[in-house]
């Protein structure tokens, strides 16, 4: 689903991610793990294609990351902290997300996703906190169905209730594809993953 | 249709946010007041001034409202989730550049309005005038939102917007004050038309241009 050969990465003249090689299959889920700075964040971001690395090949659903088109609806960031747009609602903006991304936009399934991470769905997002922004992020994830879920230290404000949710759609998605996590909690990796990785600038 | 559906969104943002469209008619209200004390009160100097402070006011007002189509996407930080989407990117560029389209028609048509009670602009042709300000406004803006575009991951993307943006629209704001001065002092339709057929040109080479090249430039 996911292969990286030798792929080096920089920011001015920095390395970040140096000679990195990484393959995850579908049906596994990997966490990144590794001090801050070390890259996780960009590699999650190269897999997503949001950036392009210097060097090195970065292949997706067996094609190059390059000629993705259709492919790139079947991958879901969930940065840190989510980006939503916080003068809409936080159902205005799933819908937004579903539109943009070419989908059926059902009120009913909105509502219901909303309902099961326990979100207000006509309070706008500026007025959420943290944790919200977090389960509404997992709600767009669950609407959206991604094949590739990538995930940004997703454990970070959430509270137990919210963990066990987050641990549910990691387990749904990894049935249909597979997650790629970067966390600082070794605790949360042992919990959720089937594979971890330690990063030192290479893998 | 996503690319109206990007279109609307941005347009229900900025009215929910109203930052971009306050301060663009603000900077409207001074550049005419400004323009309005310095040609008057002699009519027929404000007269003569009144198609190049409509152009002058409408080109800077449009900057700034082109700055804030992709500015709602750095402000939450959603620009990732956009380039996220299935497809080529093309649509993007498209709802952006709608988006400021429509702002830049509602904005133009407020600006006639006040020029004409204000430097006495005549609106007896305002068919012709609405013909100007649609081809003016399309150039313009197919220039501005790709420039926007290239721009949104800079620090200093709203001063280089001016600097790119101004050089390429020159011919099209030129133009369009041509065809607005023609217009208002009673130039042979003929002659109007002429400039019509200029603007059109520059629009369909902009519009084609900015369209095909767009995908490459918002690449990270």
């Amino acid at each position: 689903m996911v292969e990286i050969d030798e792929v080096w990465k920089r920011y001015g003249r920095q390395w970040i991610l140096r000679e990195l090689s990484l393959r995850v299959k579908s049906g596994e889920v990997v966490a990144l793990l590794g001090p801050n700075g070390v890259g996780k964040t960009t590699l999650l971001r190269v897999i997503a294609t949001l950036i392009r690395p210097q060097r090195g090949v970065v292949r997706l659903f067996g094609k190059s990351s390059k000629r993705i088109e259709k492919e790139r609806g079947w991958i879901n960031l969930v940065a840190n902290p989510p980006a939503f747009y916080r003068h809409l609602n936080g159902q205005e903006n799933l819908r937004q997300s579903l539109a943009l991304a070419g989908k059926k936009s059902a009120d009913e399934a909105i509502y219901r996703a909303m309902e099961e991470m326990q979100l207000p769905p006509d309070r706008p997002v500026s007025a959420y906190s943290s944790g919200m922004r977090k389960r509404l992020a997992l709600a767009r994830a669950l609407l959206l169905q991604p094949r590739l879920l990538l995930l940004d230290e997703p454990e970070t404000a959430l509270d137990s209730n919210g963990r066990d949710k987050l641990i549910d759609v990691i387990d749904q998605v990894a049935r249909r594809g597979a997650v790629v996590l970067a966390t600082h909690d070794r605790g949360f990796a042992e919990t959720v993953a089937s594979r971890k990785v330690q990063m030192r600038g290479r893998v | 249709m996503r690319s109206w559906v990007l279109a609307l969104r941005d347009l229900r943002l900025e009215l929910r946010g109203r930052a971009g469209l306050l301060s663009a008619f603000s900077f409207i209200a001074v550049v005419l007041f400004i323009m309005g004390i310095a040609f008057g009160p002699d009519d027929a100097n404000l007269r003569r001034a009144g198609p190049g402070a409509l152009w002058v006011a409408l080109a800077f007002a449009g900057s700034m409202l082109a700055s804030r189509a992709w500015a709602i996407e750095v402000e939450n930080e959603t620009l990732d989730d956009l380039l996220l989407t299935p497809g080529s990117r093309e649509w993007i560029y498209a709802g952006k550049m709608l988006f400021l389209w429509i702002l830049m028609l509602l904005m133009g048509l407020f600006l006639l309005v006040l020029v004409a009670a204000w430097f006495q602009l005549p609106l007896e042709r305002w068919p012709q005038l609405l013909v100007t300000l649609l081809l003016g406004g399309t150039g313009y803006t197919a220039v501005s939102a790709f420039y926007a575009g290239l721009t949104v991951r800079l620090r200093a993307r709203d001063v280089l917007l001016y600097l790119l943006v101004f050089p390429l629209i020159l011919p099209v704001v030129l133009a369009a004050v041509k065809a607005t001065i023609g217009i208002a002092f009673g130039a042979d339709f003929a002659e109007v038309v002429s400039w019509w057929k200029l603007l059109g040109v520059f629009d369909v080479v902009y519009l084609t241009l900015c369209y095909l090249l767009f995908p490459a430039v918002i690449e990270g």
